[in-house]
């Protein structure tokens, strides 16, 4: 993602929770209680004692919270077009007005005498009202300055993240490029037409690795990218190269992140065909059962005095990640060594595009 | 003088796109081809060409191994490195090579660098050998017997034992010689063998056990070596300590 989107992105969400939802309605509730529980403390008073002092003031505050969470759940889509200054200015006149509201209302409330003789508000209005709203808007400044440097840092986790994932996915090795390059070079000489489908496939490979659209798409595009890729590896190894498809059993419409297979078949060939003499077989097989899609692809192990190459690992994180950021904790990742073959696993749930994103 | 080249490489566009670049080139004759760096040295003893073309990555041998086993030979052939992507060691390739050229190789690059590798004299190509040797760790270790060179995997061996004219090495199927001197085996395995005498360097990888006899001289017993080795006084404590055996 470049430069200027955490930008435009920023305007368009106010940093503040979505106070629609349970969870941001708790945060308020316990800001609330605990400056409760702060007042009462420096408060020690000595007619009503501190627990009453404690309902008394949380009474007082949760009206202030909870009115103040329901009216910026329904303010929501207003104070999102606002600018940062704009938006926390409009919350802070929001909350000085609630104040104003409610205590008064506690305040009439407060005098009538059988709500415990009177003692509920023993200031007059005014001294009551100023001090109220001077209590309120310290406490929500701090608040919103608390959302804020939260929705900042969450928001930079997923910028990071997300830049991650896209400098790993547009980076086919170099190694391939270069080498599919004289491949090409050698065909147009002697074979002009593959030469041609050679430049094709590239072309297409280097579409989808470039494609900004391919977070979801379905595992019968993914396993094209994958045989592309093999054709392309296929005209440079020659017999080396042998690739077992078993992947009939997979239901053509399951969705996939992009560049699932592909990097899977790409390190299998470099880590398992390449480095061997006389090449050997890439097994590709995929099942649906239960729900769940299994997907594993097996190659033999490179010879043992052979150093590890790197990017293997690299690779599978990615995959880790995106399928993770897919469907969660359903998705698992496995790989390892299994007596002469190096095999990776995976599984994810299985989900089509019909009913919106799988993901909650 | 028509120069003899090979070219060895592990995929076959590329050797073929390098055969018709040098026919066209005119002044340099393919004299082979080959596709791993076993096949390659084979070759080389065999032809004796001029111009080795040596891909850099390939399975088994790699083209920088194969480099430093012809840097051995009395009259070294001039090495041509070609590849694809590699970084981190263009330098490595720049020294221990006349050239190098990067895939898909260009004409001009090509006859540029057959131009210079015809140019270089003897002296000129030894250097660059010299420089081939200091390169790679090799994972073979060359030894030149009448039906051509013998390639035995360094991780086979079990020692090295030098007399007065050559080095033995003796590994897991026989024993053959070799003309590398001990001083230099040492240097180039440090990682892997232990000199346990002035004569003897043995792999770390098959240390079982130290005996002693009546006379308080040490012995080295490996595992799958029958023949215990006789091991200086200097070094026993130093290798009893290192390798709690």
């Amino acid at each position: 993602m470049s430069a200027p989107a955490p930008q435009s992105e920023r305007s368009t969400q106010f940093y503040l929770p979505d106070f629609c939802r349970a969870r941001a309605v708790l945060a308020i509730v316990v800001i609330c209680e605990l400056t409760a529980i702060v007042l009462a403390l420096a408060r020690n008073e000595a007619v009503l004692g501190f627990w009453s002092d404690l309902a008394r003031t949380s009474m007082f505050l949760l009206w202030v919270g909870l009115a103040g969470a329901g009216t910026l759940c329904a303010l929501r889509g207003y104070l999102n077009r606002q600018s940062l200054a704009k938006g926390s200015a409009l919350v802070l006149a929001i909350t000085a007005v609630l104040v104003t509201l409610i205590s008064t209302i506690a305040h009439s409330l407060g005098r009538r005498t059988w709500l415990m003789d009177g003692a509920l508000a023993p200031d007059d209005q005014w001294t009551f009202l100023v001090r109220n709203l001077g209590i309120t808007l310290v406490v929500t400044a701090l608040a919103l300055r608390y959302f804020y440097v939260t929705h900042e840092w969450r928001h930079n986790v997923e910028l990071q993240a997300k830049a991650r994932v896209h400098a790993l996915q547009a980076r086919i090795r170099p190694h391939f490029l270069f080498n599919s390059m004289n491949t090409i070079a050698s065909l147009t000489r002697t074979n002009p037409a593959r030469a041609e489908e050679a430049v094709q496939d590239l072309a297409d490979l280097f579409r989808a690795n470039l494609s900004e659209k391919r977070q979801q798409i379905t595992i019968a595009e993914e396993i094209d990218v994958a045989r592309t890729y093999q054709r392309m590896e296929q005209l440079r190894l020659g017999d080396r190269l042998h690739v077992e498809w078993k992947v009939d059993a997979l239901p053509s419409g399951a969705l996939v992140p992009g560049l699932t297979l592909q990097p899977l078949l790409e390190n299998a060939i470099y880590h398992g065909i390449e480095p061997r003499r006389d090449g050997g077989v890439v097994k590709v097989s995929g099942e649906l059962n239960k729900g769940m899609i299994t997907i594993v692809v097996r190659n033999p192990v490179p010879p043992a005095n052979l150093t590890v190459r790197e990017g293997n690992r690299l690779a599978l994180a990615n995959i880790r990640e995106r399928l993770d950021l897919m469907y969660g904790e359903r998705a698992t990742v496995k790989a390892g060594r299994f007596d002469e073959e190096y095999i990776v696993t995976l599984r994810f749930p299985y989900a089509t595009a019909e009913p919106a994103a799988p993901r909650t | 003088m028509s120069l003899r080249a090979i070219i060895v490489d592990d995929e076959p566009p590329a050797r073929e796109r390098l055969r018709s670049m040098l026919a066209e080139s005119g002044d340099c004759e393919v004299a082979g081809e080959a596709s791993n760096g076993a096949e390659a040295l084979d070759l080389v003893e065999r032809l004796e060409p001029d111009i080795v073309l040596l891909d850099v990555r390939m399975p088994g041998i790699d083209g920088l191994e194969v480099a430093r086993h012809l840097s051995l030979k009395d009259e070294p052939p001039a090495v041509i490195f070609t590849t694809a992507f590699d970084e981190y060691a263009l330098e490595a390739f720049d020294s221990a090579a006349v050239a190098y050229l990067l895939k898909p190789i260009r004409a001009e690059k090509l006859r540029a660098a057959l131009a210079k590798a015809a140019r270089l004299t003897r002296p000129q190509l030894q250097q660059v050998a010299n420089a081939a040797r200091e390169t790679a760790r090799r994972s073979h270790i060359g030894s030149r017997g009448r039906d051509g060179l013998k390639l035995i995997p360094v991780e086979e061996v079990f020692f090295f034992q030098a007399d007065q004219k050559y080095t033995t090495v003796k590994h897991e199927h026989g024993e053959d010689l070799i003309e590398d001197s001990l001083k230099s085996l040492e240097e180039e395995f440090a990682a892997t063998f232990v000199r346990i005498h002035r004569n003897t360097l043995v792999n770390t990888k098959y240390l079982e056990r130290i005996t002693r006899d009546a006379s308080g001289q040490h012995f080295v017993h490996l595992r799958g070596s029958s023949q215990p080795l006789e091991v200086s006084r200097r070094m026993a404590g130093d290798l009893k300590d290192r390798f709690r055996i």
